[in-house]
C-alpha cells in the first residue's frame, strides 16, 4: 500500500480519536489519525481530569452510570501513570435534601457502584478540607485521571502498532465519490502544504469540531457546544473528590489531580462561531468560588492558578430536531444507514471517561465494514507508561526522579540523567528537567512550548511559565529552527498563559502577573513596544 | 523610636530618598518587607523610553510635556525634572554606584533575549548604546556558561547578527561553576555571581574566556559578575582584553542586587536605620496627619516621624493590594486610582498596555497621599506605589521612582525644616 | 496556612540570601525545599526530600521574601512531618540540652576536661559524628538557677518593679555569668527578677533536629510555666538570648502550632526592654566615666528575623567611650547544633568566613552578640572573645550611680 493510503483515517487528536486509533491500530488495521492542532487541544485538556465513579449519573442515567464505573476500573489496570485513586464523597450540606442520600446510593450500588454512606465526622477526618457543616457524606470510587497523558499515552501505543499521526494538520475537504467518502486533504499548518489520504473508512472523532467535518461530508449532525469553564487551585486543597450529592449543577465537584485541585464547572450554550478561542468571564469566575466554597471553605482564600473553559459536544437525539433531547451516552452514527453517505461515521457525545468503550465501538463497526473480525483488547493491554513502578517513600531519591516517575510513569526510566544538565530542573514549580524536556521532544511530538507543558507540566506551576518560560525556548532544538522561531514561541506561550491568568487576574495571581510584565515585556521588551530596527 | 521621616519601603524610590535626606542631615528609618525589586532589574535605568503611541523617546525631557497631566513627571515640572537628572550621577557616585550615560538623552540597552531597547543610564558594567544598533563588534565571541539556563547565548547572538555582527559562541565554565550544577536548581546567576566573587574563580574565568578568543574583536559575557564587589567585572574584562560587553541575565539580576546592597550601605553609612523584614501594620490618620508607625516585629515601640514617606512599591511588593473586588493601599487605605470594574484591568493580549500596572495611591501637586479626597499633610508617595502612570508601558520604572523620591526629600526639608 | 506558601512568585529572591546554597550542592535552597517542595509535600508525603536536613533555619529567606513567606517555617514543619521519624543518638545528644547540661553540670570539672581531650573528641568524631575540631561549650560547676537561688532569690522582693527572666540552657549551665549580669543590670534598673518554676530548654534545637514531638512537649510546658510565673502575660518577660525569645515567640505558634497568645507580646530581649525604657525616659543609665573599648556588633540570624538588632545596636550606641563597628549581615554558620554534625562542619565554617574575615579586619577588643551558639562559633573561628550586649552593659555602667538615679536604694 501506497503511503497515502490507510485502512481507517480517524479526524481528531483529543482522547476519542487516540481511542479509537489505538483500539483500530491493536486490531490489525492500518491508521491514520490527523489533529488540526496538538493532541489533547479540545474538550480532552478542558475538563475536570476527574476519574467518574459514575455516581453522578446514577440517579438520572443508569447507562451512563454502568459505563463509567465499567470504564472506570478499567483505566485503573490500564493506565496506572495518569489515574490516582483518591475516592471520593458526595457531600450533603445543610441547604440540600438528606433525603437524596439515600436514593442516590441506592441508584449507585444497583449500576455497581460501591457507595457506602458515612458518618460526616469520618469525611472531615479523611478530608480536612472539606465543609465542615456538612450533614451526610457517601464515599465512591472516584479518582483523578490526567486527560494530557492519557490522550498522549493513547496516541503513543498506537503509533506503536503502527499508525500515523499528524498534528497541526487541518482537514480542508473531504474527497467523496457519488455517496462514498475516499479520504481527506490535509493542510500542514506548519508548512503550508495540501496532501491527500485515502481510506475506506474515515471515522469523524472531532468533538465539538466534528459537527463541521460532518457537513464537509454532507452531513448533518445536530450538535451544541456546551461551555463548562473551570478554575485551578495554586495547590491541592484536598486530596479526596468533593461532589455535592444533588442534582449535578454549576461547580459542583472538586477533583486534587497532580499538584493542584480543580474545580468546575459552568455550564452554558454557546454558538459554534465561539467555540474556538472561549474564555472564561468574571461572572463564572464569581459563580464558581461562591459555589465551590460550599465544597471547601478553604477555596475563598486559596489562591487560583487559572481559569479555562472547554467546549462539550452535546448531541441530540437524531429523533428530535430542537435538540430539546441531549442524548447523555455515546453516539455512534454510521452515515452508510443514517444519511446514504458510506465509508464515514461518526463517534461523539460520550465523555473522557467512556472514550475506550468509545473507541470499541467505532473500531467495532470499522472493523466490520472493512471485514476484519479481531477483537478488542483494549481494556486488557495496558498503556505504555502503566506497568507498576515503585512509588515508595525513598528520601533520598531527587523530587523530579519522582515527579518523573508520577508523570510518564514505566516510561520515566526512558528520560536520559546521565549529565549533571539533564538533573537540571527547568520548570521548578513542576520539576520538569533538562533530561524530561529531551525526552519529550525526542519522543512525544513536541512542536511548540504548549505541546511541552501538555507533555511534562512545564509552565503549568504556580509562576505559569514566568521563570521556566525563556529556559525551555532555549531548549527546544527541533521545534524552533531559529531563534526568531524560539521568541515567537516564547511570546505564544506567554500569550497562552495569560489567557488563563486574565479572568483571575487580583491577590497572589495579580502580583505574579506583574512580575512576568515586568521580565518580559520590560526587560525582555517584548510585545507591541517592540522598537528594535527591522532594517 | 523616634526619627525625622520614616519610609516605608526600602527599594530604589525609599532608598534614593532616604539617602537625600540622610545627607542633608535628617534621620531616617525605612522599613522594608523584604527585599525589593531591584533584584530584577535589567541594570538599565529607565526614563521615559516610549510616547504613548509606542514611539522611543530620544530626548526624554522633551517628552515630558506630552504625558497626561498627574504624571509624577508633570508634578515634578520640567524645571526641577533637569535638575535631578543632573543630580542623579553624582548622588549614585556618592553611594559607589558607577552610573553610565548622557542623563538628557536616551540610550539603547541589548535584552536579555538578543533585543534592543531605549533606555536612560546604566550600571557601570553596562554600555549605554547610542544607536538602536547597538554595536558590540564586528566578530564577537558570545560566551556561553554551560548548565546556566538563564542566559541563551544563541539568543542574544543571533540578535547581534541581525544587527550585522559575526558571532561564535563558546562554552566557558570553571569547576567551581560545574559544582554549582550539580545541584538540580540553584545555578543562578545570584549563586554564580558568588562564586565569581571570590576573586581567583573570576579570574581563572577570565583567563579561559581570553584562551578561547580567536580573532574576535569583542565579548559578550552574562551580567553575573561582581554581586558584593563592583569591580570584578572591570578586573574580568581587562584579562579578557578585548572590549567586553555584559548582557543582563533572567532574573535574578546581579547588578540590580549589588546596587540595592551599596544603596542600602550608603544609606546606612548617613546614620539611616534600615530595618528589613518588617511589615507596617494598618495605621491611621488623624487630623490630617500620621503621628506614628507600628510594624510587626516592634510590637509596642512605635516608629515616631515628622513625615511619613509610603514608597512600598506596587502589587508586585504589596505596596498595593487586589482583591477581586477592589483595589486598596494596604497601610492607610489611601485612595487609589484603579478601574471599580475588574474586567476593565487587564486586556486580554499580555503584550498590550495592562491598566492595573498604572493603578496606585492618588496624590497631590506636592506627591502628598491623599485620603477620602483630602491631602494627608505629612504622608507622600514615591516610586510605583503612586498611580497615574504605566511604568511598563511608557518605560519610565526606574525614573519615576528616582525622581519622585528626590521631590519628596525636598518638599519634606522645605515644609518640616 | 500561615505559612502562606502560595503568596510565593518563583522570584527567587530567598535563594540569594541563603547562606547553604553557595557551600552545599546538595541543599536544595530554600525556594524548592520550602514553597516549591511543599506543593509536592501536600500531593504525597514521598515526594519529601531528605536533604532538607541541611537548612540551617537561619530565617535569612523569610527576612528577604518580598511575599512575607515563612519559608523556613515550612522547611522545620516538613522535616518534623516526613522526615525519618527515629532520632540519631548524637542528634538527640546535641538537642537534649537539659539533659545534657544537667549531667555535665554534676560533672563539670571532669567533663569538661574530657570533652575538650583528644582521645573523647576522637571517638565523639568517629562514632557520633560531631567533629572533633569542634570546641564544646565549657559547662559550669554551678547552675545559674542555683547560684540564683541561694544568693539572690530573697533580695528581690525590695525592687518596685519585676520582670521575669527565661534564662535559657546556656545562661544555667555554661555560662551563669550572662545571668548574673542581668539580675545586676535590672535590678540596678529598679527591676526584681524571678525565674520561672520548671523552665525548660525552649526547644529550638528539637526543632532543628525534627524531634517535633519532644519540642511540642517542650514548648506546651514553657507556654504554661511562663504564664503562671508572668501573671498570664501581665509581667514583661526577658531573655538574654535571641534564639530563646524567638523561638518562644515566633515557633511555638507557628512552627509547633503551639498558642503563646497571653505571652507573646511580653515575651522580650533584656536589649529590648530596656531601649523602651529609656526611650520612655522610665529609666537612666549611668555609665563609668572611665569605660572604653572597641567592639563588632554580630547581629543573629534570629536576631535579625526577629527585627531586633537595632536594639542591641542602639544600646550600645548610648555607652560613651564604646566604639561600635556593625558587622555586615552575614550567618556565623554555626545554627545552633547544626555546626557540631561531622558533615556540616566544613560548610559551616565556610559560611561563617566572610564574618570572620570581616572581623579581623576590624580588630575589635571584643564581639558583642546576643547569641550563645554565636558565641562558640566566633570565639572558636577568631581570636576574639564574644560577648552578649547585656554583659558590656553591665561592665559599663555604673550600677551603683545607676540605682540611685533610679531612685532606689
Amino acid at each position: 500500500m501506497d503511503n497515502r493510503e490507510f485502512d481507517v483515517i480517524v479526524i481528531g487528536g483529543g482522547i476519542t480519536g487516540a481511542g479509537t486509533a489505538r483500539d483500530c491500530a491493536m486490531r490489525g488495521l492500518k491508521v491514520l489519525l490527523v489533529e488540526r492542532m496538538d493532541i489533547a487541544t479540545g474538550a480532552t485538556g478542558r475538563n475536570h481530569g476527574l476519574l467518574h465513579s459514575g455516581a453522578r449519573y446514577a440517579v438520572t442515567d443508569m447507562e451512563s452510570a454502568e459505563e463509567c464505573i465499567r470504564e472506570n476500573m478499567i483505566l485503573r489496570k490500564i493506565a496506572r501513570h495518569c489515574v490516582e485513586e483518591t475516592d471520593g464523597f458526595f457531600i450533603t450540606l445543610p441547604e440540600d435534601d438528606l433525603g437524596y442520600q439515600a436514593t442516590f446510593a441506592a441508584a449507585c450500588n444497583a449500576a455497581g457502584i460501591k457507595a457506602e454512606i458515612i458518618d460526616p465526622g469520618l469525611a472531615r477526618r479523611i478530608e480536612p478540607s472539606v465543609n465542615p457543616d456538612l450533614i451526610g457524606a457517601v464515599r465512591v470510587p472516584d479518582g483523578a485521571v490526567d486527560p494530557f497523558r492519557l490522550c498522549a499515552a493513547n496516541v503513543m501505543d498506537a503509533k506503536l502498532h503502527g499508525a500515523k499521526v499528524l498534528v497541526y494538520s487541518v482537514v480542508t475537504r473531504i474527497m467523496k465519490e457519488g455517496d462514498t467518502v475516499k479520504g481527506i486533504e490535509v493542510l500542514d499548518t506548519r508548512s503550508g502544504q495540501k496532501s491527500e489520504y485515502y481510506a475506506p473508512i474515515t471515522v469523524n472523532a472531532g468533538g465539538i469540531w466534528g459537527n463541521a467535518i460532518a457537513e464537509m461530508a454532507g452531513a448533518h449532525i445536530n450538535m451544541f457546544p456546551a461551555k463548562g469553564s473551570l478554575l485551578i487551585f495554586e495547590h491541592r486543597v484536598n486530596n479526596v473528590v468533593i461532589n455535592r450529592c444533588r442534582k449535578p449543577a454549576n461547580a459542583d465537584i472538586l477533583v486534587p489531580g497532580d499538584t493542584v485541585s480543580v474545580l468546575g464547572t459552568t455550564s452554558t450554550k454557546i454558538p459554534f462561531e465561539e467555540c474556538d478561542g472561549v474564555r472564561v468571564t468574571a461572572d463564572e469566575v464569581d459563580l464558581l468560588i461562591s459555589e465551590g466554597e460550599k465544597l471547601a471553605p478553604a477555596l475563598a482564600d486559596t489562591r487560583i492558578l487559572r481559569a479555562y473553559a472547554g467546549v462539550r459536544p452535546l448531541v441530540a437525539t437524531d429523533d428530535d430536531p430542537s435538540g430539546r433531547s441531549i442524548s447523555r451516552g455515546i453516539v455512534l452514527l454510521d452515515h452508510e444507514s443514517r444519511d446514504g453517505i458510506r465509508g464515514f461515521v461518526s463517534i461523539t457525545g460520550g465523555k473522557l471517561m467512556t472514550y475506550r468503550l468509545m473507541g470499541e465501538w467505532t473500531a467495532d463497526l470499522v472493523c466490520k465494514k472493512l471485514g476484519v473480525s479481531q477483537a478488542c483488547r483494549t481494556a486488557e493491554v495496558p498503556l505504555p507508561g502503566s506497568e507498576p513502578v515503585s512509588m515508595e517513600k525513598e528520601p533520598k531519591k531527587k523530587i523530579f526522579a519522582k515527579a518523573e516517575t508520577g508523570r510518564h510513569g514505566g516510561l520515566a526510566s526512558r528520560i536520559r540523567h546521565e549529565n549533571e544538565l539533564q538533573n537540571s530542573l527547568v520548570c521548578e514549580c513542576e520539576n520538569v528537567t533538562v533530561g524530561e524536556i529531551e525526552y519529550a521532544e525526542d519522543n512525544l511530538d513536541v512542536n511548540n512550548l504548549v505541546d511541552l507543558r501538555r507533555r511534562t507540566r512545564f509552565g503549568m506551576g504556580v509562576c505559569q511559565g514566568e521563570l521556566c518560560a525563556c529556559r525551555a525556548a532555549g531548549l527546544l532544538k527541533k521545534a524552533h529552527r531559529c531563534s526568531d522561531e524560539a521568541m515567537d514561541d516564547l511570546k505564544a506561550f506567554i500569550e497562552e498563559r495569560w489567557k488563563g491568568l486574565y479572568p483571575v487576574n487580583w491577590g497572589a495571581a495579580m502580583r505574579e502577573n506583574e512580575y512576568t510584565q515586568w521580565v518580559y515585556s520590560g526587560m525582555c521588551g517584548f510585545g507591541e513596544y517592540d522598537t528594535e530596527p527591522t532594517e | 523610636m523616634k526619627f525625622d521621616v520614616v519610609i516605608i519601603g526600602g527599594g530604589l524610590a525609599g532608598l534614593t530618598c532616604g539617602i537625600s535626606l540622610q545627607r542633608k542631615g535628617r534621620r531616617c528609618a525605612i522599613v522594608s518587607a523584604g527585599q525589593s525589586a531591584l533584584h530584577f532589574s535589567s541594570g538599565y535605568f529607565d526614563f521615559l523610553d516610549r510616547t504613548a503611541d509606542g514611539k522611543a523617546v530620544e530626548n526624554p525631557l522633551d517628552a515630558v510635556s506630552a504625558l497626561p497631566e498627574g504624571h509624577p513627571y508633570r508634578k515634578i515640572g520640567v524645571e526641577d525634572l533637569e535638575r535631578y537628572m543632573g543630580e542623579v550621577k553624582p548622588l549614585f557616585a556618592g553611594c559607589g554606584i558607577e552610573l553610565k550615560g548622557d542623563w538628557s538623552r536616551n540610550c539603547y540597552r541589548i535584552t536579555p533575549v538578543g533585543g534592543v531597547c531605549p533606555s536612560w543610564l546604566c550600571l557601570g558594567e553596562f554600555t549605554p548604546f547610542t544607536t538602536a544598533q547597538a554595536e558590540v563588534g564586528r566578530n564577537v565571541m558570545v560566551v556561553n556558561i554551560p548548565g546556566y539556563m538563564d542566559f541563551n547565548a544563541r539568543f542574544v547572538a543571533a540578535g547581534l547578527e541581525k544587527r550585522g555582527a559575526a558571532c561564535r559562541i563558546v562554552d566557558v565554565t570553571v569547576d567551581e561553576l560545574s559544582g554549582l550544577r550539580a545541584n538540580p536548581s540553584e545555578m543562578r546567576s545570584s549563586n554564580i555571581a558568588r562564586l565569581m566573587d571570590s576573586g581567583h574563580v573570576a579570574v581563572r574565568f577570565a583567563e579561559a574566556v581570553r584562551m578561547k578568543l580567536s580573532g574576535e574583536d569583542a565579548v559578550v559575557l552574562p551580567a553575573v559578575f561582581g554581586l558584593k564587589d563592583s569591580s570584578v567585572p572591570q578586573k574580568v574584562a581587562e584579562i579578557i582584553g578585548v572590549r567586553t560587553e555584559y548582557v543582563a541575565t533572567m532574573t535574578p539580576s546581579v547588578p540590580g542586587i549589588r546596587t540595592q546592597m551599596r544603596l542600602r550601605a550608603a544609606f546606612e553609612r548617613l546614620g539611616g536605620t534600615y530595618i528589613l523584614g518588617d511589615t507596617v501594620m494598618p495605621s491611621e490618620i488623624r487630623d490630617g496627619r500620621v503621628v506614628c508607625l507600628s510594624t510587626v516585629n516592634f510590637g509596642n515601640e512605635k516608629l515616631y516621624a515628622d513625615a511619613f514617606v509610603l514608597a512600598a512599591g506596587s502589587f508586585f511588593s504589596n505596596g498595593l493590594a487586589a482583591s477581586r473586588e477592589c483595589v486598596t493601599e494596604p497601610v492607610f487605605g489611601l485612595d487609589v486610582h484603579a478601574a471599580d470594574d475588574r474586567s476593565k484591568w487587564g486586556d486580554m493580549d499580555f503584550f498590550k498596555r495592562q491598566e492595573y500596572i498604572g493603578f496606585g495611591v492618588k496624590s497631590d501637586a506636592d506627591f502628598h497621599a491623599v485620603k477620602d479626597g483630602v491631602s494627608v499633610s505629612n504622608l507622600y508617595v514615591a516610586g510605583s506605589v503612586a498611580g497615574g502612570y504605566n511604568p511598563i508601558a511608557e518605560g519610565s520604572g526606574a525614573g519615576t521612582a528616582i525622581m519622585s523620591a528626590m521631590s519628596v526629600a525636598e518638599h519634606i526639608i522645605s515644609k518640616i525644616g | 496556612m500561615n505559612e502562606n506558601f502560595e503568596q510565593c512568585l518563583k522570584c527567587t529572591v530567598c535563594t540569594v540570601y541563603c547562606p547553604v546554597v553557595p557551600v552545599n550542592t546538595d541543599f536544595p535552597g530554600p525556594k524548592q525545599a520550602g514553597p516549591d517542595g511543599e506543593r509536592y509535600r501536600l500531593k504525597a508525603g514521598l515526594f519529601y526530600d531528605d536533604t532538607l536536613k541541611y537548612c540551617l533555619n537561619c530565617k535569612r529567606c523569610e527576612v528577604a521574601c518580598p511575599s512575607g513567606i515563612l519559608i523556613g517555617d515550612i522547611i522545620q514543619k516538613a522535616k518534623m512531618k516526613y522526615g525519618p521519624q527515629k532520632t540519631k543518638l548524637r542528634d538527640a545528644m546535641l538537642a537534649e540540652t537539659d539533659f545534657m547540661g544537667s549531667v555535665a553540670t554534676v560533672f563539670a570539672p571532669i567533663a569538661n576536661p574530657v570533652l575538650a581531650a583528644r582521645p573523647v573528641k576522637a571517638v565523639m568524631d568517629s562514632v557520633l559524628k560531631i567533629d572533633h575540631r569542634r570546641t564544646f561549650p565549657k559547662y559550669s560547676g554551678q547552675k545559674f538557677v542555683t547560684w540564683f537561688r541561694k544568693n539572690m532569690a530573697a533580695g528581690q522582693e525590695k525592687y518596685p518593679k519585676k520582670a521575669v527572666y527565661f534564662h535559657g540552657c546556656y545562661v544555667n549551665y555554661n555560662y551563669p555569668a550572662l545571668g548574673k549580669d542581668l539580675v545586676a543590670v535590672m535590678n540596678a534598673l529598679g527591676y526584681g527578677i524571678s525565674l520561672i518554676d520548671g523552665e525548660k530548654c525552649c526547644g529550638t534545637a528539637l526543632i532543628a533536629n525534627a524531634m517535633g514531638k519532644r519540642a511540642l512537649r517542650q514548648a506546651r510546658h514553657n507556654v504554661k510555666a511562663i504564664e503562671s510565673a508572668s501573671d498570664a502575660g501581665r509581667l514583661p518577660v526577658i531573655s538574654t538570648s535571641s534564639t530563646c525569645s524567638f523561638t518562644i515567640r515566633d515557633e511555638y505558634p507557628h512552627v509547633l502550632g503551639v498558642d503563646n497568645g497571653k505571652i507573646r507580646e511580653n515575651v522580650s530581649l533584656a536589649v529590648k526592654f530596656i531601649y523602651s525604657l529609656v526611650e520612655n525616659g522610665e529609666v537612666k543609665l549611668v555609665f563609668k566615666p572611665g569605660y572604653r573599648s572597641k567592639v563588632a556588633y554580630h547581629a543573629p540570624c534570629h536576631m535579625e528575623k526577629l527585627g531586633w538588632n537595632i536594639f542591641s545596636e542602639e544600646l550600645l550606641k548610648m555607652i560613651p567611650g564604646l566604639d561600635l563597628t556593625v558587622l555586615d549581615s552575614n550567618c556565623c554558620g554555626i545554627a545552633g547544633t547544626y555546626g557540631f554534625k561531622k558533615e556540616n562542619y566544613e560548610k559551616s565554617q565556610a559560611i561563617g568566613k566572610p564574618l570572620f574575615d570581616q572581623i579581623g579586619k576590624v580588630a575589635p577588643d571584643f564581639i558583642a552578640c546576643d547569641c550563645e551558639t554565636c558565641k562558640w562559633q566566633l570565639e572558636m573561628s577568631t581570636p576574639y572573645k564574644v560577648k552578649n550586649p547585656v554583659t558590656i552593659l553591665a561592665e559599663a555602667l555604673d550600677l551603683d550611680a545607676t540605682a540611685k538615679a533610679n531612685n532606689h536604694q
